[in-house]
C-alpha cells in the first residue's frame, strides 16, 4: 500500500503543472487471473446461449418438412416418366376362310392399318381368333376383365361372306363391340396378292370407328389437336368444345331432376317411371366407369329473377321466345334451390322448366331450340305441355309427355360427361370416354405432382406434414401402375389406378396443416419477445465484443513481443 | 268447398282404421287444452282418410288477446311415402332438408327458432301446448339411427353443420359441450320401428339471434314459397317485430299398422303482434302520443283537470284488419291445400260469434258452434283481407289457466359463487302437477346438487322449508366434464295443489382461459331456458314450458393481460439478469481510478473531443472581438 501511495505522490507531482485540479491516477492492471475469470464468465454464458438456447429454439420453432420426391414429381409433371401410350386389341374373325387366307388377310389389313395411322401412340392391334373360341366371345370379354394379364379387347371384326354383294360393306352393332364386315366371295383374299382391297376396306373402316377418339387423345395429350393435320377444324372445335362442356371425371355423380313451373301446376309427374324407362339402361352402361344417385324434385312457383330478360312473343312464330344470349341468365340461382347434394361427387343438374300458360310455348328465339346444356353444371329443357280447355297447365305430366324431356337430359348427360358422339355404338363410345378419362386423370394427377414439388419449393416455410408424403408416394405408385396397364392395353384397370392417384394428389396437395403458416409472422414473434431479448441481449453481446476485443488486442501485443 | 265437411265436423268419430284413431285421440288431446273448442274441426281433420291424395295442409288460426294483442298461428303440413323419401324423389317434402336427414341418418328431427317472452298470465296457455315453441334462440332436437353413441354424435354433427347452411343459423356451434341426451324430458312423436336403434341428442343456442335470414329458407322450404296461400302473410318487418314468434319445423315418420309410413314435415310459425305496434305505417313508424281530445280520462280523480288526466282503459276493441297488421293481404289460397276438396279451412278467427267481423266478397263463413270460432273458405283467385271494426267488448273468448308457471333466475352476488332460485306456481285448487324440470347448464357453471333445497309456500301462505327429496321423485343427472361436456339434470317434480315452490342450489363460476372469452365477455355467458314437461295423465301428450334464457356473468379478465406479463416479466428478468451478469463481468475499481479510466472509454473521449471543440470555438469567439 504504501509503496502505491508513493507512486500517486510523484503521478501527483508530475501532472500538477498543467492541471493542478484533476487528480488522476490509472488503476493497477488487471490481474491475469480476473482477466481468465471474466472470459470464463462470459463463455460460459455463450455456451449456455448456443449450447442451449439455440438448438431448443431451433427444435422449438422448426417446421416438420417430410421428404418428397420432388424429381420424380417434377419428371411426372413433364411427362419423362410415362409415355401414355393407346394400343387397341381388336380380334378378327374369319368363320368363312381358311387358316392361312385368313392370316393373309390379316398381316396385310394390319400393314394398311399401320399406314393410315399418323398418331403413334393410338394404335390398333390385329389379332386372329380361331372359330372354336370365337362363339363364346363374350365370355372371354367378361373374363379378361378379371385377368389382369390380357388386354382389354376393344372390338369383335367379324368378317363374313355374304352373296349378290357388289362391294364390302360393315355393319357395326349398336348394343355391343362387334362389326361384321361383308364381302362378296369374289373379292376373297387372295395370298398372292399384296394390298387385297378387303383389307383396305377393313383398314379404312376401322380407322373411321377410332377417328374421334384419336384425334380427343391427342387433344388431351398435348392440349391441343395441332399435331394431326388431317382433322378438320370443325372437329377440333367440338372435341376442344366437348372438353369445357364437360364435368371433372368422378367416381359418382349425383343427377337432380327438377321440374319448375313459375305456377302452381304441373305438381306431379311420372318421374320414377320415367328415371326407370329412359335413363336406367344409360347408367347401367355407365357402371364400369361411374356411379349414379338420382334425386328429383318439384318446384312450383319458380319465378325468372328479376334481372333476368323476360321472355318476348314473337308474332311470326306464335311462340314466347329467349334471347341466345339472356339463357345464362334463365336459372334463377338465388330463389330456385338447386344447391349440390350433400355426399362426394358433383351434381348435374337437369331442369324441366314449363313455362306459365301465359308465356306457353316458350322457344329459344335463334333455333327455335327447346333446350340447352350448361357447361359443367346441367340441362335445361323447356316442356310447353298441351294446354288444357280452361288454359292452364295439366296438373300432371305422364311419362309419355316426359320421354322428350328425358332424351335429351341422357343425350345432354353423355355430353356432360364427355363421351365421343361417335362411333354409333354406345360401348364402344364408353370404351373410349374409359381411354380418354384414363389419360386426363393420368395427366392431372401428374401436373398436380408437379405443381405440389414446385409449390414446397417455392415456399421453404410451409409445413410439410408425414400424410402429404405417403400420398405423394401413393401416387406416384398408382400412378406407375396406370401408366404400366395402359401399355398393356388394359384400360380399365388404368382408369381406377389413375382415379386413386388423382385422389391422393388432391389430397396432398390440398392439405390443410400446410397453410397453417400465416397466422404467426415472425414480425408479430419479435414484437412480443423483444421486451426480453433487448435488455439480455445488449450486455451480453457489449460484453463479448470486449472480451473479443481484448482477445485481439492481447495477440497483437504477442505478435509484436514475438516479432 | 261445399257444407259436407262442416256437417262431418259436427259429428266426429266416424268409423276409420283402428290405428289412426287411437293415434287420432292421442293427437286431438295435444291440441284440446288450448284449441279446445275448436276440436271439432281438428278431429274432422285427422280422421280425415290416414293418407289423403292431398298431402299438403296449410292453416292460419287467429285469436285476439286483451291489451290489443294478436296470436297469430300459421301451420304447414305435408306428407310423402316412406318409398319416394328414401328414393329421393320429392314432390313438397324440401329436397335439401329431405338430403341433409338421408346423410345425417336421422328419423325425427324437431327444429325451434324462438325470439321474445310468452306472457301466459296475460295470454294464457302456449299454442300447440308448447309443443311447437323451443327455448329463445334455436333449438335442437333429432333422433338419430346410429349403432353407437360415438356414431350417433358424428352424425348429429353433420346434421347441426348442414342444417346451419340450410337455415343461415350458428347451429354449426352445437358442439359436444351444448349438446344432452335428454332421459325423459322428450319421447319421439313419430312411429319408429322396433328394430331401429335411436339416440336422442339435444342442443340449444340461447344467444342466437332469430331474423330475417332465419325466415327466408324456412319460406323456401313450403311448397307454395309465399307466393300464395297464408305464407304471403310473411314479412320479417313484422314477424320479427312480434312481441314474441316462433318458427318450428317438424319431421316424422307416421306409420299405419300395416306397416305404411310416411314421412311428415309440419311448420309452423306463431307470434303474438302487439295490434297497435304492427298497425304503425312502415314509413312513419314513430309512436305518436295520444292527442288529448282523444284521451279518455277518470273524471272522479281528484287531480283531473285540464292538464292532469288519469287515462281510462278502453272499452272498445281496438280495430284491425289482416293488411294493416301483416301489411299485405292475404294472396289467395295455395291450390295444393285443396286438391280433393276435404282440407280444412284456411283461415279461422277466434272472436266470440256476435262480434262483426267483415272480409271479401266470395268467402265463405263458417261459424263452429263452440261460440267462439269461426272459419273461412276462401276465393282462390282473389286476395283475402279480414277486418274488425272497434266495438265495445262484451264477451271475450275465455282464456284458460296455464297449469303451471314456472320462473327461473340467478341469485347471488360476486364473481366466484352464485345460485339458481327455480320458482313453480301451481294455480289449480285441486290438482297437483307432475313434471319433469329439464336444465342443461354450461360446464363453466358448476353447480353443487347436494345444495338443492326446496321451499314450499301452500294455501295458507306460510313459507316452509321441505327436504327436496319430498318433492323430487326421480333425479337423472350427468356431471359436466370441463371443456368437453356441461351439465345436465332432470328432475321429476311434484307440485301440491295451489302451492308455490322455490327450488334452490349454489353454483361456482369456473374461470375459463384467455382464448375462450368470447369479444364481449363483459355482456355474460347465455344459460339455455330449462325445459318442464308436464305429465298429466297417462294418456294425454305432454304440454311443455320454457323458461326465460340466462346471463351468467363470468370473471372475466382484463385482455390486455397477456402483453403486460410478458412485458412485466421480461423487464423483471432483464434488471436480475443485467444485474448478475455485471457484477460478473465489470472491473471493480476506486472512484479516483474510475475518473482516469474514464479517457478511455467512449464516454470519455466523446467528452475529450467536445471540450477541445468549445475551446477552439472559445479561442475564435475571442479573436472576433
Amino acid at each position: 500500500m504504501s509503496a502505491t501511495q508513493g507512486d500517486v505522490k510523484s503521478l501527483q507531482a508530475q501532472d500538477a503543472p498543467d492541471a493542478p485540479k484533476s487528480v488522476k491516477r490509472a488503476p493497477p492492471p488487471e490481474t491475469s487471473q480476473a482477466i481468465y475469470t471474466r472470459f470464463k464468465v462470459i463463455a460460459a454464458f455463450w455456451a449456455v446461449i448456443i449450447f442451449l438456447g439455440f438448438p431448443i429454439w431451433w427444435k422449438t420453432t422448426s417446421i416438420y418438412r417430410a421428404h418428397l420426391p420432388i424429381q420424380d414429381m417434377l419428371e411426372w409433371a413433364n411427362g419423362k416418366t410415362c409415355r401414355p401410350v393407346f394400343p387397341l386389341e381388336i380380334h378378327l374373325m374369319t368363320p368363312t376362310m381358311q387358316l392361312p387366307e385368313s392370316q393373309h388377310l390379316l398381316r396385310t389389313t394390319q400393314h394398311a392399318l399401320d399406314d393410315l395411322n399418323e398418331f403413334a401412340a393410338h394404335h390398333l392391334r390385329l389379332k386372329l381368333v380361331n372359330d372354336s373360341s370365337a362363339l363364346n366371345v363374350e365370355q372371354r370379354e367378361k373374363a379378361s376383365g378379371t385377368d389382369a394379364e390380357e388386354a382389354d379387347i376393344a372390338l369383335t371384326v367379324r368378317v363374313l361372306s355374304q352373296d349378290d354383294l357388289p362391294a364390302p360393306r360393315s355393319y357395326l352393332h349398336a348394343e355391343t363391340t362387334q362389326l361384321d364386315i361383308f364381302y362378296p366371295p369374289n373379292q376373297a383374299p387372295i395370298p398372292s396378292s399384296s394390298n387385297p382391297p378387303l383389307s383396305v376396306f377393313i383398314a379404312q373402316e376401322l380407322q373411321q370407328l377410332y377417328w374421334e377418339e384419336k384425334a380427343t387423345i391427342a387433344h388431351v395429350l398435348s392440349g391441343e389437336t395441332g399435331n394431326l393435320d388431317s382433322i378438320s377444324p370443325q372437329l377440333a372445335e367440338s372435341i376442344s368444345r366437348r372438353f369445357r362442356r364437360s364435368m371433372k371425371y368422378a367416381d359418382t355423380y349425383h343427377l337432380s331432376f327438377s321440374l319448375f313451373t313459375p305456377g302452381s301446376a304441373p305438381s306431379s309427374w311420372d318421374i320414377e317411371a320415367a328415371v326407370q324407362e329412359y335413363l336406367a339402361p344409360l347408367l347401367n352402361e355407365f357402371a364400369s366407369i361411374s356411379n349414379f344417385t338420382i334425386d328429383t324434385q318439384v318446384q312450383l312457383y319458380a319465378s325468372f329473377s328479376p334481372m333476368a330478360p323476360s321472355p318476348v312473343f314473337e308474332e311470326t312464330e306464335a311462340a314466347w321466345t329467349l334471347q341466345k344470349e339472356d339463357l345464362s341468365a334463365f336459372i334463377n340461382a338465388a330463389e330456385w334451390p338447386l344447391n349440390p347434394s350433400i355426399g362426394s361427387g358433383p351434381t348435374l343438374n337437369f331442369i324441366l322448366y314449363v313455362p306459365s300458360p301465359s308465356q306457353s310455348p316458350l322457344v329459344v328465339k335463334e333455333n327455335h331450340a327447346s333446350s340447352w346444356i350448361v357447361p359443367q353444371w346441367g340441362g335445361v329443357f323447356l316442356l310447353n305441355p298441351p294446354l288444357s280447355s280452361d288454359s292452364t297447365n295439366p296438373s300432371h305430366l305422364s311419362k309419355d309427355s316426359l320421354r322428350p324431356a328425358f332424351m335429351t337430359f341422357s343425350h345432354q348427360l353423355l355430353t356432360l360427361l364427355g363421351t365421343p358422339t361417335t362411333p354409333s355404338s354406345l360401348p364402344l363410345r364408353l370404351q373410349a370416354l374409359v381411354r380418354v378419362r384414363a389419360a386426363s386423370l393420368l395427366l392431372s394427377a401428374s401436373s398436380t405432382m408437379g405443381s405440389l414439388a414446385r409449390l414446397t419449393e417455392s415456399l421453404p416455410s410451409i409445413p410439410i406434414p408425414a400424410t402429404v408424403a405417403s400420398s405423394v408416394s401413393d401416387t406416384l405408385s398408382h400412378l406407375s401402375a396406370a401408366c404400366t396397364h395402359m401399355k398393356h392395353g388394359r384400360f380399365s384397370a388404368a382408369l381406377a389406378n389413375a382415379r386413386i392417384a388423382e385422389i391422393e394428389a388432391e389430397r396432398s396437395f390440398f392439405e390443410k396443416s400446410m397453410v397453417g403458416q400465416v397466422y404467426f409472422p415472425d414480425e408479430h414473434k419479435i414484437a412480443v419477445y423483444l421486451p426480453l431479448l433487448g435488455p439480455i441481449g445488449v450486455p451480453l453481446i457489449v460484453g463479448l465484443m470486449k472480451e473479443l476485443k481484448r482477445i485481439v488486442a492481447t495477440l497483437k501485443a504477442r505478435r509484436a513481443n514475438a516479432a | 268447398m261445399s257444407d259436407v265437411p262442416f256437417i262431418l265436423a259436427l259429428q266426429p268419430r266416424t268409423s276409420h282404421g283402428l290405428g289412426a284413431q287411437t293415434k287420432l285421440r292421442h293427437e286431438v288431446m295435444t291440441v284440446l287444452s288450448l284449441f279446445s273448442l275448436l276440436w271439432a274441426c281438428i278431429v274432422f281433420l285427422w280422421s280425415a282418410p290416414a293418407f289423403a291424395s292431398s298431402d299438403y295442409h296449410e292453416q292460419l288460426f287467429l285469436q285476439p288477446f286483451p291489451q290489443s294483442s294478436l296470436l297469430a298461428s300459421f301451420n304447414f303440413r305435408s306428407n310423402t311415402s316412406q318409398a319416394s323419401f328414401d328414393n329421393q324423389h320429392f314432390r313438397y317434402f324440401p329436397r335439401a332438408l329431405g338430403q341433409i336427414l338421408q346423410h345425417a341418418n336421422t328419423k325425427e328431427l324437431h327444429l325451434r327458432f324462438t325470439t321474445g317472452r310468452w306472457d301466459a298470465d296475460s295470454w294464457g296457455p302456449r299454442p300447440w301446448n308448447g309443443s311447437k315453441e323451443g327455448g329463445t334462440g334455436v333449438e335442437l332436437w333429432a333422433w338419430i339411427d346410429a349403432p353407437n353413441d360415438d356414431e350417433a354424435f358424428a352424425k348429429w354433427i353433420t346434421l347441426t353443420q348442414s342444417l346451419s347452411g340450410l337455415f343461415c343459423a350458428s347451429l354449426n356451434f352445437v358442439d359436444s359441450t351444448k349438446t344432452t341426451r335428454p332421459v325423459v324430458s322428450f319421447e319421439p312423436t313419430g312411429d319408429h320401428p322396433e328394430s331401429s336403434n335411436l339416440h336422442l341428442l339435444h342442443g340449444a343456442l340461447p344467444g342466437e339471434v332469430v331474423c330475417t335470414e332465419n325466415l327466408t329458407p324456412f319460406l323456401k322450404l313450403l311448397p307454395c314459397k309465399g307466393k300464395t296461400g297464408i305464407s304471403t302473410l310473411f314479412d320479417g318487418h313484422k314477424l320479427f317485430d312480434a312481441a314474441w314468434q316462433s318458427m318450428s319445423v317438424d319431421v316424422r315418420p307416421i306409420c299405419t299398422r300395416q306397416g305404411d309410413c310416411t314421412i311428415q314435415i309440419e311448420q309452423t310459425v306463431d307470434m303474438v303482434l302487439d295490434i297497435e305496434r304492427s298497425k304503425r305505417p312502415r314509413s312513419n313508424p314513430i309512436p305518436r302520443p295520444v292527442p288529448n281530445e282523444q284521451l279518455v280520462c277518470d273524471t272522479s280523480k281528484p287531480y283531473n283537470s285540464e292538464d292532469t288526466c288519469y287515462p281510462l282503459e278502453k272499452v272498445t276493441e281496438k280495430d284491425w284488419s289482416l293488411s294493416e297488421v301483416f301489411g299485405r293481404p292475404l294472396n289467395g289460397i295455395c291450390p295444393l291445400a285443396d286438391s280433393d276438396g276435404s282440407a280444412e279451412y284456411p283461415v279461422c278467427i277466434r272472436v266470440p260469434h256476435e262480434r262483426g267481423i267483415f272480409y271479401t266478397e266470395g268467402t265463405k263463413e263458417f261459424k263452429l258452434d263452440d261460440g267462439f270460432t269461426r272459419c273461412f273458405d276462401l276465393d282462390p283467385s282473389k286476395p283475402f283481407d279480414l277486418a274488425i271494426p272497434e266495438q265495445p267488448i262484451n264477451i271475450q273468448a275465455p282464456l284458460d289457466e296455464p297449469i303451471l308457471h314456472a320462473e327461473r333466475t340467478i341469485v347471488g352476488h360476486g364473481q366466484e359463487r352464485g345460485g339458481m332460485r327455480i320458482i313453480f306456481e301451481n294455480p289449480s285448487p285441486t290438482a297437483a302437477v307432475d313434471f319433469i324440470y329439464f336444465e342443461s347448464l354450461p360446464w363453466f357453471l358448476r353447480p353443487y346438487i347436494h345444495t338443492l333445497q326446496a321451499t314450499i309456500t301452500g294455501r295458507d301462505g306460510l313459507r316452509r322449508e321441505i327436504p327436496a327429496s319430498d318433492l323430487v321423485s326421480e333425479t337423472i343427472f350427468r356431471p359436466a366434464i370441463d371443456r368437453e361436456r356441461g351439465t345436465q339434470l332432470e328432475l321429476a317434480l311434484s307440485v301440491p295443489a295451489a302451492s308455490t315452490v322455490t327450488l334452490t342450489y349454489d353454483f361456482e363460476k369456473a374461470i375459463l382461459r384467455y382464448t375462450e372469452y368470447p369479444p364481449d365477455a363483459n355482456r355474460g355467458f347465455n344459460v339455455a331456458p330449462a325445459v318442464i314437461r308436464i305429465l298429466n295423465g297417462v294418456d294425454s301428450s305432454p304440454i311443455y314450458i320454457r323458461s326465460t334464457s340466462l346471463l351468467l356473468p363470468l370473471p372475466t379478465p382484463d385482455f390486455s393481460m397477456p402483453y403486460n406479463v410478458i412485458i412485466l416479466t421480461s423487464t423483471v428478468i432483464a434488471l436480475g439478469f443485467g444485474t448478475i451478469f455485471n457484477i460478473l463481468v465489470r472491473r471493480v475499481v476506486l472512484v479516483e481510478e474510475a475518473e482516469a479510466l474514464g479517457s478511455q472509454t467512449i464516454k470519455g473521449r466523446i467528452l475529450g473531443k467536445v471540450l477541445a471543440l468549445r475551446g477552439k470555438f472559445g479561442r475564435k469567439e475571442t479573436k472576433v472581438e
